[in-house]
């Protein structure tokens, strides 16, 4: 028998409901949800107000499974007779089919309870922090993605026969690099507490991120203070240029082209974006013809081998996109130079010195590690399947 | 191309055509979108008023740029094209400071200095909004970036 929706009211704090033990699930939930949040097409905190919790029980209507956020609609009876239909947000359906769910996981007419946050413009949105399902007490649509385990022996980096590191597959099949240990930019060295979005803890520790001009400082203070909502990735579907996609837990695929002698950085992230690294010695023009009048999200790079490292020089960037999570600016001055090297099978190792005298004081270096991810193809995400 | 070039330019052409060119260029842009901008706020093209400007109109295309140093820039490019002396930036306030010189039809010099604070930061089509003057007049100045 299907329960009967009884609604805790809109908005309306259920603490008074939730036993310590469950506050202390949810709070837990709530940390594995935040630690995925820079997979998110946008941070949280741009469209929901994470000081506002919101609950509900309701019977859901219908499931919209589909990148770059899941969403499930839901009825709730807020007055007698008075029905509402919220939106339940949730992570995007790549991450959680990798989290083992799938659309039938939930259907329409289950009965759920939802606990979570409200949408900032005060519309019937919710972000899910915890999904229940009331017949069975179970939590579902949750991220509980991990990074493969690492081997306690370190395997042997493959080569290509001349000796060069592959960037890829040695079997040339399926497998991709994903799970950053950094998913925003900070300068090497620096110590500063900072959300996987991006998003500052403390807000006053924004100067120390990166070496910032005055202005570039006073945009990236904006930004965050604006909680990121104005990302242009959340409201333009913009590509994740610059250091971006190398921050997506949906990762990358580098596929090397030895024969043409070029690197193709395929991405899970965005809109299934490609980039090309040119290792033929060209000159940094990019297109046929070239590119100068056509400033690019990812620039136009060239790279050569310096041992075993594949170190990319990029230039020609565009200034409309957000180049990293949390809002650092950039101009059309940037100039990356990206160092990847594979010191083991299941890592990737990837330092990127930012030289951008527009907005930085210095070139500045960031650096953190991939992990290998075996036997599975790029996730597929579009940001714009369920833009509406 | 020198200053005296675009003088020479500019009385060339009738008033009424520059005024038609720039409200033309106004109308233009109520239907275009204003490109994403993400990088230094001021740098693109700002049209919009210098209200009470007897000398040069009251429509108003500042295009700005910058150079990882300075902001450069042109007032009425095209038409008056009076080149930017000084542009600066307050990012604790969000304070724009302009200054600029141009001659009146009788050659005599009128250093413009607009001043106004940048709403609406993160759009792409945010506004100067503030005043101008010249030594001679000034009044309400507002500009939207396009």
């Amino acid at each position: 028998m299907m329960p009967e929706p009884r609604a805790r009211g809109r908005g309306r704090p259920r603490r008074d409901t939730v036993s310590n033990v469950c506050r202390g699930v949810v709070a837990a939930l709530a940390v594995t949800l935040a630690a995925s949040a820079a997979s998110a097409h946008h941070a949280v905190s741009a469209k929901f107000d994470e000081g506002r919790k919101a609950s509900f029980d309701g019977i859901v209507t219908g499931v919209d499974w589909r990148n770059p956020h899941v969403h499930v609609f839901v009825n709730v009876e807020v007055e007698p007779g008075e029905v509402e239909n919220w939106a339940v947000e949730l992570e995007s359906a790549a991450l959680l089919e990798k989290s083992g769910w799938r659309r039938e996981s939930l259907r329409p007419g289950d009965a759920i309870a939802v606990e979570g946050l409200a949408a900032r413009d005060g519309t019937r949105q919710i972000w899910a922090q915890s999904l229940v399902l009331s017949a069975t007490g179970r939590d579902v649509l949750h991220v509980r993605d991990t990074a493969p385990i690492a081997p306690i022996a370190p395997r042997p980096t493959p080569r290509w026969p001349d000796g060069t590191p592959m960037l890829g597959s040695p079997d040339t099949r399926d497998g991709y690099w994903g799970y950053p240990t950094e998913t925003a930019l900070v300068e090497d060295g620096v110590a500063v507490a900072m959300r996987p979005d991006g998003l500052l803890e403390d807000i006053g520790d924004a100067a120390k991120v990166a070496p910032l001009q005055p202005w570039a400082l006073g945009l990236y203070v904006h930004r965050q203070s604006r909680g990121l909502q104005d990302d242009p990735i959340f409201l333009n579907c913009k590509p994740p240029g610059g250091v971006r996609h190398f921050q997506s837990p949906l990762g990358v695929q580098l596929i090397e082209d030895r024969d043409a002698q070029r690197v193709f950085v395929l991405m899970g992230s965005g809109n299934r974006n490609y980039r090309i690294i040119y290792l033929d010695g060209r000159a940094q023009v990019g297109q046929v013809g070239g590119d100068d009048d056509n400033p690019l999200y990812y620039g136009r790079s060239v790279g050569k081998w310096e041992g075993d490292t594949l170190v990319v020089d990029t230039i020609g960037f565009n200034e409309d996109f957000w180049f990293t999570e949390g809002g650092l600016p950039h101009t059309d001055l940037l100039q990356l130079t990206e160092r990847f090297s594979r010191p083991d099978f299941d890592t990737l190792r990837y330092e990127v010195t930012i030289d951008d005298r527009g907005a930085y004081t210095r070139p500045w270096t960031a650096s953190w590690e991939l992990r290998w991810v075996g036997g599975e193809d790029l996730p597929v995400h579009f940001c714009q399947d369920n833009r509406s | 191309m020198t200053h005296s070039t675009f003088l020479t330019t500019k009385r060339a052409v009738p008033s009424a055509a520059r005024a038609a060119a720039l409200i033309g260029a106004l109308a233009l842009a109520q239907w275009m979108p204003a490109g994403a901008q993400e990088g230094h706020p001021l740098k693109g093209s700002w049209l919009g008023t210098w209200k009470s400007n007897d000398t040069h109109g009251e429509n108003v295309l500042l295009v700005l740029d910058w150079n990882g140093e300075s902001v450069t820039g042109v007032i009425n490019p095209g038409t008056d094209n009076i080149r930017i002396s000084e542009a600066t930036l307050d990012p604790d306030r969000w304070v724009v400071r302009i200054e600029a010189d141009a001659e009146d039809r009788s050659g005599r010099t009128l250093r413009y200095v607009i001043e106004g604070r940048i709403e609406n930061l993160e759009l792409a089509n945010r506004s100067i909004v503030g005043t101008w003057e010249n030594g001679r007049g000034g009044g309400a100045f507002e500009a939207s970036r396009q």
